[in-house]
């Protein structure tokens, strides 16, 4: 995986996340109740996210941070195909349980990817540059998608989020293109 | 290889979650504004022409289902679906037929909005006769429950209709007018979809006026008599609305009422007829927002909404421009709460005595939470079999925040029955097109036709081709 494969996928991954987090709100509205169920929701979510980073951070090193970035983008992929079928509050949990797994695995290899890729001396200059092509991604992914919506039901939003995903993962598993920097 | 395996897994997968995703929607929930009655339908049939609309029915003489009709589905007891039925969506089907400007007539497919209407006729200086305050609703709705509005010169929607068409359960297609078919006419108008689809309608216009707004405090016992000298018998009166506060401090006590007075000078008509379109509602939407949850907040909104009520006073406004109000700032969403509406008519000369009983009643039941009611005139019409004036009537629409829990209804049906119970002791009435809280003894009491409406219906429709909510909850 080179540093450009490596952009690539995270600015995807970082579309994809910004498309279905501001809708899939809609979705816990149409299926949960009351305010406690959001907060149980998210808090479920980052709890298993806790739980799960000294596990992952361990993984990381073992496994290599491109196998961890391949799992969480296809783990997604697969994930977010349940979500149209969601009908009660109980299912939202399970899915943020797995999700909270997911989250710690991209949170904390993409952290590690970064670290050992950066120059220490211009480590600021680079993690402004990255953080800057994968939010620009994100912000044009949640304008977008926000018209998107209009015309397409929110059941619609989370597939195409899905196959995003999935060009994420195929990005990074494709063999390594020819650069300097490898991970 | 690895790869490959991935990838026909996730397309298994997606292919399984789009399949399991339409079949859960190809037995659709539908429900109406009231939000009480969600419900799994057969099926959503889009009304895409008069060809459709007849296999449509032709298909469910043949397969057995029973069909329901739904336009903009404010009707909120149910009256456009019932479980297992195929709900006809009317919206596709609105196209305006024939407009004869001279004439002051248009024929419009039913599934058409008054918004269309008044797209269409205002060019030509023209206007509607009766209709909601608001121009949401769809035509074919609009005559199946034969609503009223501001307009105090003509009676209920009946009054305005010249004919229309309507696709019988049988699946032929006949012309109704007071001449032609006639018996039909009373029953179709106000029959809440039950004898069949009306294909389109014609209706009477009338002229598009300049109207100045008078706008005046009054208390509540001094209400009949002004209407009566003021208004009444003022023929330059055109249109009126009333509002009485639903604030403590000032519950059912204070009033303030609005007259559309034909301008003077009828010239001025060009610098107002331009049609409104949507404001910005936030201001609004937030008042009542706080009124939904406090007694002050119901206070604030009071004396907001009077104070720039009055202000409006001698400003001019057309009459397409009356009938458009908004309703943006209404939409309420919440997935425990919702927004009902209930509408009492009440004879003229009983207003006073009417509104102490209310007070009485409601000082009691101190969890209601009632938001707002808003007072129109409608003249006594006997023409539609279910007609709700009986004779000249103010019609109170009250406006209700409630839960959606079973016991939560169960409370408002106390409330609401006991409501209608002091309205009919002052000789008055309920508005059909809202939830079914009324008991069946209430309903015979307000519509004493009801039983040779039911006998129609089933004259007309033996096979129980068209039915909803509302005939299966109260037919005999």
């Amino acid at each position: 995986m080179s540093y450009r494969q490596f952009v690539m996928s995270q600015s995807l991954i970082l579309m994809a996340g910004s498309m279905i987090f501001p809708f899939y709100v809609l979705l816990l509205r149409n299926v949960g109740d009351s305010y406690a169920q959001f907060g149980w929701a998210y808090g479920l979510f980052t709890l298993t996210s806790a739980l799960m980073y000294p596990v992952v951070g361990k993984a990381a090193d073992r496994l290599g941070d491109r196998q961890l970035l391949l799992f969480y983008s296809m783990g997604m992929a697969v994930l977010l195909l349940f979500f149209p079928l969601v009908t009660s509050v109980w299912q939202v949990y399970g899915l943020q349980v797995c999700m909270g797994v997911l989250g710690a695995i991209q949170k904390n290899t993409e952290k590690a990817a970064l670290a050992r890729t950066a120059n220490h001396k211009q480590a600021g200059a680079d993690m402004g540059r990255y953080h800057f092509w994968t939010s620009i991604a994100a912000a044009t992914a949640v304008i977008v998608t926000g018209y998107l919506v209009d015309f397409l039901t929110i059941a619609t939003i989370f597939y195409l989020a899905s196959l995003m995903y999935v060009m994420s993962g195929l990005i990074v598993w494709k063999k390594q293109e020819n650069s300097s920097i490898s991970f | 290889m690895k790869k490959g395996l991935f990838v026909c897994f996730y397309v298994a997968l997606f292919t399984a979650s789009v399949y399991l995703y339409s079949y859960i929607y190809s037995d659709p929930t539908v429900e109406d504004a009231g939000h009480l009655l969600p419900v799994r339908v057969k099926e959503i049939k889009q009304a895409d022409g008069e060809k459709v609309l007849k296999k449509i029915v032709q298909d469910a003489n043949r397969t057995g289902s029973q069909l329901s009709i739904a336009g903009m589905q404010h009707s909120q007891g149910g009256q456009t679906y019932y479980p297992g039925s195929v709900m006809i969506n009317m919206k596709p089907f609105n196209k305006i037929i024939h407009f004869q400007p001279e004439k002051r007539l248009i024929t419009v497919q039913s599934g058409a909005t008054w918004d269309d209407i008044q797209r269409h006729i205002n060019p030509y200086g023209l206007a509607v006769k009766v209709m909601q305050s608001q121009n949401i609703f769809t035509i074919g709705g609009s005559l199946s429950v034969n609503v009223h509005g501001r307009d105090i010169r003509h009676e209920s929607l009946i009054d305005t209709v010249e004919s229309f068409r309507l696709l019988k359960p049988d699946g032929t297609i006949v012309l109704v007018s007071r001449n032609e078919n006639e018996e039909l006419f009373p029953y179709v108008i106000g029959g809440y979809g039950l004898f069949g689809i009306i294909l389109d309608v014609t209706l009477s216009l009338t002229e598009d006026k300049l109207y100045q707004k008078e706008t005046k405090e009054l208390d509540y016992r001094a209400y009949t008599r002004y209407f009566q000298q003021q208004v009444k018998e003022n023929t330059a009166v055109k249109m009126h609305l009333a509002r009485i506060s639903v604030a403590p401090d000032s519950f059912l006590r204070e009033m303030y009422v609005t007259d559309y007075v034909e301008a003077e000078n009828q010239k001025l008509l060009k610098n107002e007829n331009t049609l409104k379109e949507d404001r910005i509602v936030a201001l609004p939407k937030l008042f009542l927002g706080l009124s939904r949850y406090s007694g002050w907040g119901k206070d604030l909104f009071w004396d907001v909404q009077k104070q720039y009520a009055l202000e409006e006073n001698g400003s001019f406004e057309s009459r397409n421009n009356v009938m458009r109000s908004e309703t943006d700032f209404m939409n309420y969403e919440s997935s425990t709460r919702t927004e009902i509406l209930q509408e009492y008519f009440v004879p003229v000369a009983e207003f006073s005595a009417y509104i102490d009983d209310m007070r009485n009643l409601l000082e009691k039941e101190k969890e209601f939470n009632l938001l707002n009611i808003t007072i129109r005139y409608v003249e006594k019409s006997d023409q539609a079999v279910l007609s709700y004036a009986k004779e000249d009537m103010f019609a109170l629409v009250l406006l209700i925040n409630q839960g959606k829990s079973a016991q939560e209804v169960e409370k408002s049906k106390d409330v609401i029955q006991d409501m209608i119970d002091v309205t009919l002791d002052h000789g008055g009435s309920y508005y059909l097109p809202y939830y079914s809280f009324p008991s069946e003894e209430q309903l015979e009491k307000a519509y004493p036709r009801i039983e040779a409406f039911f006998k129609k219906k089933q004259e007309v429709d033996p096979q129980k081709r068209f039915t909803n909510y509302f005939y299966e909850e109260y037919q005999q």
